[in-house]
């Protein structure tokens, strides 16, 4: 039981953790039509840029925060500029996604040319743990829920609620149009990459202290992409909710191996994309004949 | 009319000269160590042609080859070493083993479209890495199988390095006609037809999801071709030589040499594999500079070389063509 | 009389609150020329897609010779014979006109993949593509790129191709549209070819009028997906409730 609540609250952290990166995906995908293969990598160097500040300069936490996000708004307009905007009218479909994948390689070498290919470690926000019987949970955990949830709620309610959100709806159903009736979208689109940026680095910053920072953390994207193909891609609730699954499945597929969790996690992909092609939220989409 | 008959008889032999100036002059200028290059390249020479037919014909986009490289590989150890399978029947063994699992994979993940089936190839790639790495009765784990038979044909094997050189020219000379008249059979028009506009294709008679799940299972089978012939290569393999990295690697050298055409990828296959021995002194920074040439390559010539060679041809043809010969020139 | 070769039984199909064919029913017979009219956004072109199993209908039967296809996939109705062009042509951009061009043979002799991977082939390619070419007044170098072809030309190809596929049901999804006068004239000329000589029944969508009530046998007219009249051409362009949906609408397009 005890093993069970703890498998559960590190499988909801990192559910959440996955359902941002998850959320980042769906909303490029929206006002771009792109999917990022260096998501999990913007992750690692939000990880890599916290330690930059925190551990490397020794800031103190609030202003090492305020500028970390600053200069992940920063990288994630530059990404847009180096890595989506040559390519967006290419003849060949698929080059704006083959980019991301050499944005990916540049910046796993890049952060070990920069830090090194050695570990680093930044200490957890909040210290101390939390005691279940005889069984330990770092309070990091609980402050990894909070800030997920904090970060997802954010997006709902910029995306359902607010002017940007619909701008940015409009401009991803049909671009033509989005022109015609004034809407700016290089700033949509500008804006878009910054936000994914910001929340996708913030996750890193996060996470940074339970894991160690190397440039493998950009795999929790695979876990990511599970969650939002599992949601039926597209579908801000469906990202959230496929991650959880995808998190907890994870999270208690420990009791019966901890090599081979990944496999099951993909299993599950598998099972879901035979019984339901196009995902829990996901409708079917026929193209335009 | 004329046109169509001189390309068509024109284009192939000035390839099988230049294949067999390839295969007569290589080893005989080559030291023993590019020779060993060259036969690697040949390998994924092989492994590439199933991109090709999945990417340039039919625009599925899969991360899965190196992984599938890697099946074929272990199977064929497999069947080999702990079997005691005679090695050309364990690589034929192999390469049908990694044909069923690709099929399997196909009709699971070919639901997804575009993007989509894109990443959960990736997934599956980053899956497979973690179960080589730790499944040990397979894949022996980091330290890899080793002391793989070397391939034996009766009484008969390759021997040295040139030895090699023949046979996997042999084997890539039989794949590469295969891919090429798939390219001109109804099977490579379906495919170019469901990469194009899958509505249409549908009312030109195409199941797309069978075309594609096809496709995909030939490339698995390529791929595990290739791996097993590695397997018995080099008589080692491990998890290592079929991460996700060599599967980009893969994709470079189709999209260097131009993504619809077999000849440029195995242009790109030796110019890849090539590439970490010029620029050694630059060999720790080789995944930079893969990742700024995939940029690179992908904003300025999205279709490889022979792309640039093709458009280049075809402004001096589009002047030729002003004169418009007939169908009634000949038959 | 024989048995209509394509059959539709009370169609509706809704697409959220729009509704873009109710309770459509229609025969189509061998050889028939059957024009489908109405004003923009009567649901001509879903009509298409509905019969070619682009998309399904929410209720009702479609019959291809007798046989009920109304849950079938779209690649077996080609394959059952129904060949249709699109109001913009689809060819493979990155291809030569031969090559497209066999995509529709390659339906009509209904190889499969492994029997045209070995090379065989049962129609005669060059004389049917000489004599539909003929007819069509395509003069081109097919060798040559698709993308080197002007538009009208591509149209009147997309209705070749159609042809090599040797369809016993044609849809044709506005071919004048884009073409001028003598073009139009090529592709009524291959349109009675299909019909006339080879027994093809067609169903056609088209804006000029001319065309229409030149070549079709009859009309069928919809509006917001129901049919308001049906008849020979010269019935319906009397019929009052057309000129008042379509005519009224559309104002000096149907003088002549």
């Amino acid at each position: 039981m005890q093993t069970f609540l703890q498998l559960s609250i590190i499988g909801i952290s990192m559910g959440l953790i996955y359902s941002i990166l998850a959320c980042g995906l769906v909303l490029l995908r929206r006002a771009t039509g792109l999917l990022n293969f260096a998501q999990g990598d913007l992750l690692m160097l939000g990880a890599y840029i916290s330690f930059q500040f925190l551990v490397k300069m020794k800031w103190p936490m609030l202003p090492a925060l305020v500028s970390s996000i600053l200069v992940y708004a920063l990288f994630g307009l530059f990404f847009m500029f180096a890595v989506f905007w040559p390519v967006r009218n290419s003849a060949w479909p698929q080059a704006a996604l083959v980019c991301t994948i050499g944005a990916s390689m540049i910046l796993q070498e890049a952060v070990t040319l920069i830090w090194g290919s050695v570990p680093l470690t930044t200490k957890p926000f909040v210290s101390g743990t939390v005691s279940f019987g005889n069984l330990k949970l770092q309070n990091q955990y609980f402050l990894i829920m909070a800030t997920g949830v904090f970060v997802i709620l954010l997006i709902f309610v910029l995306f359902d609620k607010l002017y940007p959100g619909k701008l940015m709806q409009a401009t991803a159903q049909d671009k033509y149009a989005a022109r015609l009736i004034g809407i700016p979208i290089v700033m949509t689109i500008a804006f878009t990459y910054v936000l994914n940026n910001v929340i996708v680095g913030l996750a890193g910053y996060m996470v940074a202290p339970v894991f160690i920072i190397t440039g493998s953390l950009s795999s929790l994207q695979y876990k990511a992409f599970a969650g939002a193909i599992i949601g039926g891609f597209g579908d801000l609730r469906g990202a959230v909710l496929g991650s959880l699954i995808v998190g907890l499945v994870e999270s208690y597929s420990t009791y019966v191996t901890t090599i081979y969790k990944d496999a099951i996690v993909f299993l599950v992909l598998i099972l879901v994309l035979i019984v339901r092609p196009q995902g829990i939220f996901g409708e079917k989409i026929a193209d335009k004949a | 009319m004329r046109a169509f008959r001189s390309s068509r008889l024109a284009r192939p032999l000035a390839l099988i000269v230049l294949a067999i100036a390839f295969i007569v002059g290589m080893p005989r200028i080559s030291s023993v160590y590019n020779i060993m290059v060259m036969d690697s390249a040949i390998l994924y020479f092989i492994a590439s042609l199933g991109i090709s037919i999945l990417l340039g014909m039919g625009g599925q986009l899969s991360f899965a080859t190196a992984s599938l490289m890697g099946f074929g590989a272990f199977m064929s150890a497999l069947y080999s070493k702990n079997l005691g399978v005679p090695s050309a029947l364990a690589i034929a063994l192999a390469t049908l083993s990694t044909a069923a699992l690709a099929l399997f994979l196909g009709l699971a993940l070919l639901r997804l479209r575009g993007a989509y089936f894109t990443f959960a190839t990736i997934s599956f790639a980053y899956i497979a890495t973690s179960i080589y790495n730790n499944y040990k009765p397979f894949t022996g784990g980091a330290d890899g199988v080793i002391n793989i038979p070397t391939l034996t044909i009766g009484q008969w094997s390759p021997g040295d390095l040139y030895g090699w050189f023949y046979v996997l020219m042999a084997v890539a000379v039989a794949c590469f006609l295969l891919v090429e008249r798939i390219r001109g059979s109804y099977f490579g028009r379906a495919l170019a037809s469901i990469r194009d506009n899958e509505i249409a294709a549908q009312t030109l008679g195409i199941n797309v999801f069978a075309t594609k799940v096809m496709a995909f299972t030939i490339a698995g089978a390529l791929a595990g071709l290739a791996g097993a012939l590695y397997a018995h290569f080099s008589t080692v393999v491990s998890q290592a030589q079929f991460t996700f990295d060599i599967s980009v690697n893969m994709l470079l050298m189709v999209m260097i040499g131009g993504v619809d055409s077999t000849f440029g990828t195995f242009l790109g296959a030796i110019l890849i594999t090539m590439l970490p021995e010029w620029l050694r002194p630059l060999r720790n920074y080789m995944r930079l500079i893969y990742g700024v040439g995939i940029i690179l390559l992908m904003v300025f010539m999205p279709y490889g070389l022979t792309g640039i060679l093709r458009s280049a041809l075809g402004k001096v043809r589009g002047k030729a063509l002003s004169r418009k010969s007939d169908l009634q020139g000949g038959t | 009389m024989q048995a209509p070769v394509l059959r539709l039984e009370n169609i509706c199909k809704r697409f959220g609150g729009v509704v873009t064919a109710e309770n459509v029913s229609f025969e189509l017979h061998a050889g028939q020329i059957l024009g489908l009219i109405g004003p923009n956004g009567a649901g001509k072109t879903t009509m298409l897609n509905l019969i070619s199993g682009i998309y399904a209908q929410d209720s009702g039967k479609i019959f291809l010779n007798a046989t009920d296809v109304s849950r079938m996939p779209a690649y077996r109705r080609a394959r059952m014979g129904l060949a249709r062009t699109f109001q913009s042509p689809r060819f493979l951009q990155k291809s030569t006109i031969q090559d497209n061009l066999y995509l529709g043979t390659d339906l009509g002799e209904q190889l499969g993949y492994w029997k045209s991977f070995l090379g065989r082939r049962t129609l005669n390619f060059r004389e049917e593509v000489r004599e539909l070419m003929r007819l069509a007044h395509i003069d081109i170098d097919w060798a040559a790129p698709i993308t080197s072809i002007p538009y009208g030309t591509l149209k009147l190809m997309e209705i070749v191709r159609a042809m090599l596929e040797k369809p016993r049901i044609m849809l044709v999804d506005e071919p004048a549209a884009g073409l001028n006068s003598q073009e139009i004239e090529y592709a009524v000329a291959l349109l009675r070819e299909a019909a006339d000589r080879r027994g093809i029944g067609v169903i056609l969508i088209e804006h000029s009028m001319e065309m229409v009530m030149n070549i079709c046998n009859d009309i069928i007219v919809l509006n917001f997906g129901r049919i308001i009249a049906q008849g020979k051409p010269e019935e319906v362009s009397s019929d009052p409730a057309v000129i008042e949906a379509y005519l009224g609408t559309e104002e000096t397009a149907c003088a002549g």
